[in-house]
């Protein structure tokens, strides 16, 4: 018992505490800041917390799941320091954590709507990417000679800032979904053709000259051999179109849009309404975290193999 | 008629302004059934041979031929252990055997490859460790396993390219005797072509050990062993005609090395 008490003498549990007394301090900012809200959420993550040091018995995972609850807790101390604690910054351009929560669970409906649009768009561009650039770039890696040269084509084209596809793509495609779609696809295709060609490039010769001793089959030496071999190489490539579509995809929903976070920063930028364009970062920060995570996870599922 | 035979085989490589001579007029015969160790110095051209054995090369002269056919390519009456790299990282030990079996029968079931799997995975002690993968096994585990892959694939000639060559000398010996015992119980006998650097391996193994000289890859010497099977390390090492034996093998060995300028190191 005595451990268990010691174990919760720490940053987290400090930073929670901080945050309370913090409370007790006036606010400054003139209009109604919602400060409830700020004070649940916080607290719900505490219990939230508490209840997980106590059930879990994994010491590795907690202190990751400590850590983070802690700089959270350091980010929204500051953020309140700095806004409705003392008004040092701008009331007009630097909304409290309260009234963001207030306006996200206002907009709720349409943030949820938005986000599912954006993933739509992006689920679809990207596994148009993953089916064509992968057998393309598995292929490409069989023919050598064919591939040196493709290599070169590839680095070429995947230099290429993808942002520059977005005019083209919006006079090409009038429909914004479809030109969406096409920019996405667009960039994550190169990233990942380069890796997929790149991994096949640097497969150990033993393991090719292993497998046709096998007599391994065309189809089967393709998706058996070499796309697992490369698999390493491939994830990288995928994990970076991932990125640049998500970059895209924002920066195309705020340029000709009307859907997604992209869209609702822009369209709230205009009325200079910074409350909501606080609600959009977050939520698109989170929203990337999220995926992120699970992207992860799927790599380290898949590549389990590597010790 | 004999299993394999080579007829004057040279082998070139050709390099960017030159063209280098890995293997010069090689000729020699491996009888069905036999074990044979072909033992050199690193750099002779021992692996050189066997690729054109595999069938992932073709010699520049000569021919070779299996059951009187020339070699065209890999085949399925052979199986190949390398040193490093024959098994598939990504797939299970279960799932490698599998593997190697479905690519010379496509009809099994999925418990019967199962079961031919883990019955050749248990013969070479590998009962579980079916779902772990290659690289959470050591290295002597991990020529366990492609062994079993090997001998379930039922090939007519092994070919190994100094199998043993990166696993520790206590694991060596254990693995060498394995490889003897499921050698001659198996029913109908494989034929070996077995590339070592190591005289005692050699010598506890073969039927006939061929002795190669680098620069160019010539034979050097064909020599008979026949002490008398089964064989273990242990019984060769006591008797006096073995170690006489191996003096003089060492000594043509040694004569050979010494003949060249640096010459290279050789494990014994
Ligand atoms: N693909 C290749 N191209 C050019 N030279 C090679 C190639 N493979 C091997 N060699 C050369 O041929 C010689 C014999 O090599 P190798 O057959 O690997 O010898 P060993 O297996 O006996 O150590 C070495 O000098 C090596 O550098
Ligand atoms: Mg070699």
């Amino acid at each position: 018992m005595k451990d268990k008490l010691k174990k919760q003498l720490n940053i987290t549990n400090l930073l929670f505490i901080v945050f309370l007394l913090i409370q007790l301090l006036p606010e400054q900012y003139s209009k109604e800041t919602y400060e409830i809200n700020i004070i649940i959420f916080v607290i719900g993550i505490q219990v939230i917390y508490l209840l997980l040091s106590f059930l879990n018995k994994k010491e590795e995972k907690m202190e990751t799941i400590q850590d983070i609850i802690a700089i959270s807790y350091l980010l929204i101390i500051i953020w309140q320091l700095l806004t409705s604690k003392s008004a040092i910054l701008n009331e007009l351009l630097f909304p409290a954590p309260g009234i963001v929560i207030e306006q996200f669970i206002a907009d709720l409906p349409k943030i949820l709507e938005g986000i599912q649009s954006s993933i739509f768009i992006i689920i679809q561009g990207y596994l148009l990417a993953l089916v064509t650039a992968i057998p393309l770039g598995l292929a490409a890696g069989w023919h050598i000679r064919f591939g040196n040269s493709f290599l070169y084509v590839s680095k070429f084209f995947g230099s290429i800032p993808p942002i520059v596809y977005i005019p083209y793509a919006i006079a090409l495609l009038p429909a914004f979904r479809d030109a969406s779609v096409f920019v996405i696809f667009a960039a994550s295709f190169w990233p990942i053709l380069g890796a997929t060609m790149a991994g096949v490039f640097n497969i150990e010769k033993k393991i090719l000259d292993s497998a046709k001793t096998l007599n391994v089959g065309k189809l089967s030496m393709l998706f058996h051999v070499m796309l697992p071999a490369a698999l390493p190489e491939i994830l990288m490539g995928c994990s970076q179109g991932l990125g640049i579509s998500f970059i895209l995809l924002t920066s195309a929903e705020m340029i000709g849009g009307k859907t997604g976070m992209g869209y609702y920063i822009k369209y709230y930028s205009d009325f200079g309404d910074f409350t909501r364009i606080v609600v959009g970062i977050i939520v698109l920060g989170v929203v990337v975290s999220i995926l992120t995570y699970f992207f992860n996870l799927l790599q380290s599922y898949l590549l389990r193999w590597r010790q | 008629m004999s299993k394999i035979e080579l007829k004057n085989v040279t082998l070139n490589y050709a390099e960017r302004k030159s063209v280098f001579t890995a293997l010069d007029d090689v000729s020699f015969s491996v009888k069905a059934g036999e074990f044979v160790s072909i033992i050199g110095a690193s750099g002779c051209g021992k692996s050189s041979l066997l690729s054109l054995l595999e069938g992932l090369n073709f010699p520049t002269q000569g021919v070779i031929t299996i059951d009187g056919q020339e070699i065209t390519g890999t085949g399925e009456d052979r199986a190949v252990v390398f040193q490093h790299y024959s098994l598939f990282p990504w797939m299970t030990t279960r799932g490698n055997v599998i593997y190697g079996i479905k690519q010379v029968n496509k009809k099994l079931t999925n418990q019967e490859l199962t079961a031919i799997a883990d019955d050749y995975l248990e013969k070479v002690g590998l009962s579980g460790f079916e779902n772990k993968y290659p690289l959470q096994l050591s290295g002597g585990m991990q020529q366990r396993a492609a062994i079993a892959r090997a001998l379930a694939m039922s090939p007519s000639i092994l070919l190994m390219d100094e199998p043993f060559g990166a696993v520790d000398a206590k694991n060596r010996k254990i693995l060498q005797e394995l490889l003897l015992e499921l050698w001659e119980n198996s029913e109908e006998k494989k034929t070996v072509v077995f590339v070592t650097h190591d005289i005692d391996e050699a010598i506890l193994l073969s039927d006939r050990i061929i002795m190669m000289t680098s620069n160019p890859g010539r034979i050097k010497k064909e020599i008979p062993i026949d002490f008398p099977r089964p064989r273990t390390g242990s019984h060769l090492l006591e008797s006096k005609k073995y170690l006489n034996f191996r003096k003089e093998l060492l000594a043509t060995f040694f004569n050979d090395i010494s003949e060249k300028i640096g010459g290279e190191e050789v494990a014994l």
